[in-house]
């Protein structure tokens, strides 16, 4: 009898460990399962504004406490050009005297925005920094609206408020490809310069 | 009075609790004292100074679990336990009534993220009554070779159940974060 009761313990003191080890084995599943479901690197959003496509309409208000609003046939007839940018960003610096200009001497057919978001304080003190006059809108929805995971990333939107183009913007030059696509009416140089390639071939 | 058994089970896994648990934030202090500042509860100077007590406070008591009944180390050993049970648990306690369930636990390990919840407040009033029930001594009872299979064998499965209940918290936390019907 004693011999009987001490197999089946041992017996099922080994398939109580092998069972232990089993849910183990699940639980680390789960885990791979979910560390593989995660996004590698930068999430891509599939939301994001597409050229020829409506501008998402988007209610932000600026450092100043002005309302605007982006996307949407504009009233006044203007383009919209967007800007994202981030204090932390020397390449949305380096932009900002072109942008400036731009916004000025363009000002009867253009509306030039410079978008962000993040702590009000920051923004006002590198606003006031780089002397910056034009509307700064702070608003988490406006990035994830048009899906900017790059910055700095402009877009361009015309009266009727579809979006002409939009892409990474690091120099001078890019910025302006963005009024170039525009006036081609493709959504990006790159496209056009595919285009251009393919109708040589 | 536990069966000697029994007791030895407990104070295994209690002594392979604290000292992995030392063994984790003497390997990486700099994510312990980060997850100790996410609790917000010292001033941020003594940072340093607690991880230090708190990494030798375990390893001492996983050492003095183990060290012979002859020492007379033992029933104190498992009293601060006891306490050291209590202090981790007030610690989330607080935490969770000032709203801040999204800290690191800083339980398991850096490779671990687990929010916090009151899951771990009652899994350490569960620790501490174990170790209370092994502080109040052992009914004697001579051991035999079967009782090192029982040993062994509730000690490893005391630290499989611990590492698949830990992981189905930490993945409970990551299906949370998941949008649904994706």
């Amino acid at each position: 009898m004693s011999d009987a009761l001490l197999v089946s313990n041992l017996a099922l003191w080994i398939a109580v460990l092998v069972l232990a080890a089993v849910v183990v084995a699940l639980v680390r599943q789960i885990g791979v399962l979910h560390e593989r479901l995660q996004p590698v690197g930068a999430l891509a959003l599939a939301s994001a504004a597409q050229a020829g496509s409506a501008a998402p309409v988007v209610a932000a208000t600026d450092l100043d406490g002005r309302p605007h609003t982006v996307g949407g046939p504009a009233a006044d007839g203007r383009d919209t050009l967007l800007f994202f940018l981030s204090p932390s960003c020397p390449v949305c610096k380096a932009l900002l005297p072109v942008l400036k200009t731009l916004g000025e001497a363009e000002s009867r057919r253009l509306r030039v925005l410079l978008a962000s978001d993040g702590p009000r304080g920051e923004h006002q003190a590198f606003a006031s920094r780089a002397g910056l006059s034009l509307p700064y809108l702070l608003s988490t929805q406006l990035g994830v609206a048009y899906g900017v995971g790059k910055l700095p990333w402009a877009v361009l939107i015309d009266a009727a408020g579809v979006v002409r183009a939009h892409g990474l913007v690091n120099t001078r030059e890019h910025l302006e490809s963005l009024f170039e696509a525009q006036s081609l009416g493709v959504a990006s140089i790159q496209e056009w310069v595919q285009r251009t390639r393919r109708g040589a071939a | 009075m536990l069966d000697p058994a029994l007791e030895l089970v407990l104070r295994g896994a209690l002594a392979l609790l604290f000292g992995s648990s030392a063994l984790h934030k003497a390997r990486d202090p700099a994510a312990f004292r980060a997850a100790l500042e996410g609790y917000a509860l010292l001033p941020a100077r003594l940072g340093g100074v607690a991880v230090l007590a708190l990494t030798s406070a375990e390893a001492l008591l996983a050492a003095t679990l183990l060290a012979p009944a002859s020492l007379g180390a033992r029933a104190p050993a498992l009293l601060a336990a006891v306490a050291l049970l209590g202090l981790y648990a007030a610690a989330i306690a607080v935490n969770l009534a000032r709203g801040r369930r999204d800290i690191d636990c800083g339980c398991a390990g850096p490779r671990s993220r687990q929010p916090l919840s009151g899951w771990l407040v009652a899994r350490n009033a569960l620790l501490a009554a174990l170790a209370l029930a092994c502080a109040r001594g052992v009914a004697p009872r001579p051991l035999v070779w079967i009782d090192a299979v029982t040993v062994a064998g509730g000690i490893v499965l005391l630290a499989a159940a611990w590492s698949a209940a830990h992981g189905l918290l930490a993945h409970a936390a990551a299906l949370a974060r998941l949008p649904e019907g994706t």
